[in-house]
């Protein structure tokens, strides 16, 4: 691996008698994207604050580009970009002059900062807003503006604090895509969501947090795999076929889970062989399904399994 | 498609690399730069909604219009009627009490904007975070000229306000506005002490109305009850209106304006440095 853009070790937080950080570690190499996955409370947006020098930890290192984010906090500074949960743009200003400003207290010039923020006025398709006071934005345009004003200084780490929160779907899926081009082009990205199926599209490494710990790190597929198997869900035509069906697939060593007023089955299928072996079960018992769909397990399953893992007591 | 989809859309990595991958070389800005660039922002922020400037112009002259009315017997009394009328004696008081509550703005103006995460952006850029509090009380400051200068506009063409000449007005302006300056940063400092909007209010409130009325501003302290005069004599806001109001009507101004001066400075150091230490990181 690369020598890392962050690397965290040992990282504490409390606040007072409040532990909201226990020994965090990770590494996020160049054009890498971590998930930090965790609900309300778990610790995602302390951890995201500590790297990007709002907030000192109690105990632990840091580095970002390099640079210790308590020692040279501000040359961490100069290498991060941030976009939070709350859309941090001056709204009595239009989106052009809060790109404007930005750049200028990033040490451009008038002219400069004029044409950098015409840039990403064009990038981001803010150009028929741009004079308007932000105010007047939608959600979804303010969350541009608010990235935007994020790349202007073109940082090496870009901080998302749960971007695509109250986002319509299709700005998400634009953001999706656009934060994947930009860790193509070999930014770092930082993102902590609550949305399983985010982490799932944009990270490939995802730690999860809860309670301030990191309970489980790994790949989507990894953590996929910390859980279940995949399921065959198959729909019958009425209530009578359904039972039929169940016992069918009972008969055949199976463990089915029958619905029997919505005329559905699911059935945990490991192997191929095991999908064989459903279709053949039913066949030799003459019951003729609807449907048929296989499901991988998904994050949240792995997320409600750890949540529940979590509670249970130690 | 959705109308304001991203132009990254369909875009080969090489348009995306063309706008982010290579470095913008920005060396990072002055001291001097932050400070003026955000000025100009808040001033920008702060004249740019009419409607604001037309009710923060009027709220003074409100003020101003019900007092001089309201305790205009007062200048019958020991001790004010040699001003020549209430609203002689009161118009140095008004200046002050206008100076106090920009100041009191400027501290929910800061809390606003550390709650609407703007302050929060400026904390993880390369800047210094001093320049945003310099920033924030100097356009504080400039709005308090813009309505100090009206006000007294409105008192002597309307309220028969008589100042003893231009010289000692303009002095006491200046006055006015370098105590001002001074008690933005005490509110300033507040707000970056504590949490809520609300709590800063109420703490606002609390403070400005026992340093307002327990003072030489709309009643000589001789004719007030023992216990608050005493409180008067120590309250520095007397000796910045006893300066205020000598200035203004030609009076001898004596050490009262040392003793603002001294005062606003202290204030302002105090102030400062608790704002800065408090700005910086979330411990």
């Amino acid at each position: 691996m690369q020598r890392p853009r962050i690397s965290v070790v040992g990282l504490g937080k409390s606040y007072g008698p409040v532990t909201a950080l226990v020994d965090v570690n990770l590494a996020v190499g160049p054009g890498t994207i971590l998930g930090i996955l965790g609900h309300n409370g778990a610790g995602k947006t302390t951890l995201v604050d500590i790297l990007a020098t709002r907030t000192l930890p109690t105990s632990g290192t840091a580095t970002v580009c390099g640079f210790d984010v308590v020692e040279a906090g501000h040359l961490v500074r100069k290498c991060i970009g941030m976009s939070g949960q709350f859309v941090a743009v001056d709204e009595t200003l239009s989106g052009r002059a809060n790109l404007i400003l930005i750049a200028r207290l990033l040490g451009a010039g008038a002219r400069r900062a004029a044409a950098r923020a015409d840039e990403l006025i064009e990038m981001f398709d803010l150009a028929q807003a741009a004079n308007r006071k932000a105010a007047t934005y939608s959600g979804g345009m303010k969350r541009r503006l608010d990235l935007a004003a994020s790349l202007l200084g073109k940082p090496d780490v870009l901080f998302l604090d749960e971007p695509t929160t109250g986002l319509d779907p299709i700005s998400r899926s634009e953001l999706w895509t656009f934060v994947e081009q930009l860790a193509a082009n070999g930014t770092s990205v930082v993102l902590t969501t609550q949305y399983l199926d985010e982490a799932d599209r944009l990270a490939r490494d995802i730690i999860v947090l809860a309670g301030g710990h990191i309970v489980a790190r790994g790949t989507p597929a990894e953590l996929k795999g910390r859980v279940g198997t995949r399921t065959a869900k198959v729909t019958f035509a009425d209530p009578f076929i359904t039972r039929r069906a169940a016992d069918a697939l009972m008969f055949a060593g199976m463990a089915p889970l029958a619905d029997e007023p919505l005329c559905a089955i699911t059935v945990p299928v490991a192997t191929g062989r095991e999908i064989s072996a459903l279709v053949r079960a039913l066949d030799t018992w003459s019951v003729i399904p609807v449907d048929l769909t296989v499901t991988e397990p998904t994050l949240d399953d792995v997320y409600i399994a750890l949540h529940n893992a979590a509670r249970t007591p130690a | 498609m959705s109308r304001h989809a991203l132009r990254t859309r369909g875009r080969d990595d090489d348009t995306v690399q063309l706008y982010l991958g290579r470095r913008v070389g920005w060396a990072g800005s002055t001291v001097s730069t932050q400070i003026r660039v955000l000025t100009l922002r808040s001033l920008r922020t702060a004249f740019g909604d009419y409607r604001l400037v037309f009710f923060g112009l009027l709220q003074p002259v409100v003020m101003l219009l019900l007092f001089s009315q309201v305790f205009s017997g007062i200048g019958n009394l020991p001790g004010v009627v040699q001003y020549q009328g209430y609203i002689n004696y009161l118009m140095p008081a008004t200046l002050v009490n206008i100076a106090m509550t920009t100041a009191m703005s400027s501290g929910v103006g800061m809390l606003t904007e550390i709650y609407t995460g703007f302050i929060g952006r400026l904390r993880t850029m390369p800047i210094s975070l001093f320049s945003v509090l310099v920033a924030r009380t100097l356009s504080d400051a400039v709005r308090l000229a813009v309505q100090v200068v009206v006000a007294i506009a409105v008192a002597v063409a309307v309220l028969d306000f008589t100042p003893a000449g231009i010289g000692g007005v303009v002095a006491a302006v200046a006055l006015t506005i370098v105590f001002g300056w001074g008690m933005g940063w005490v509110f300033v400092a507040l707000a970056t002490w504590q949490g809520k909007p609300e709590t800063m209010q109420a703490i606002s409130f609390i403070v400005m109305f026992p340093l307002m009325f327990a003072s030489s501003a709309y009643m000589p302290v001789e004719a007030m009850p023992g216990w608050i005069r005493v409180v008067s004599t120590v309250n520095p806001v007397t000796y910045a209106i006893d300066a205020i109001r000598a200035l203004c009507l030609g009076k001898p101004v004596g050490w009262a304006l040392a003793a603002a001066i001294g005062l606003v400075a202290a204030t302002a150091t105090a102030g400062a440095v608790i704002a800065a230490r408090n700005f910086r990181r979330t411990r």
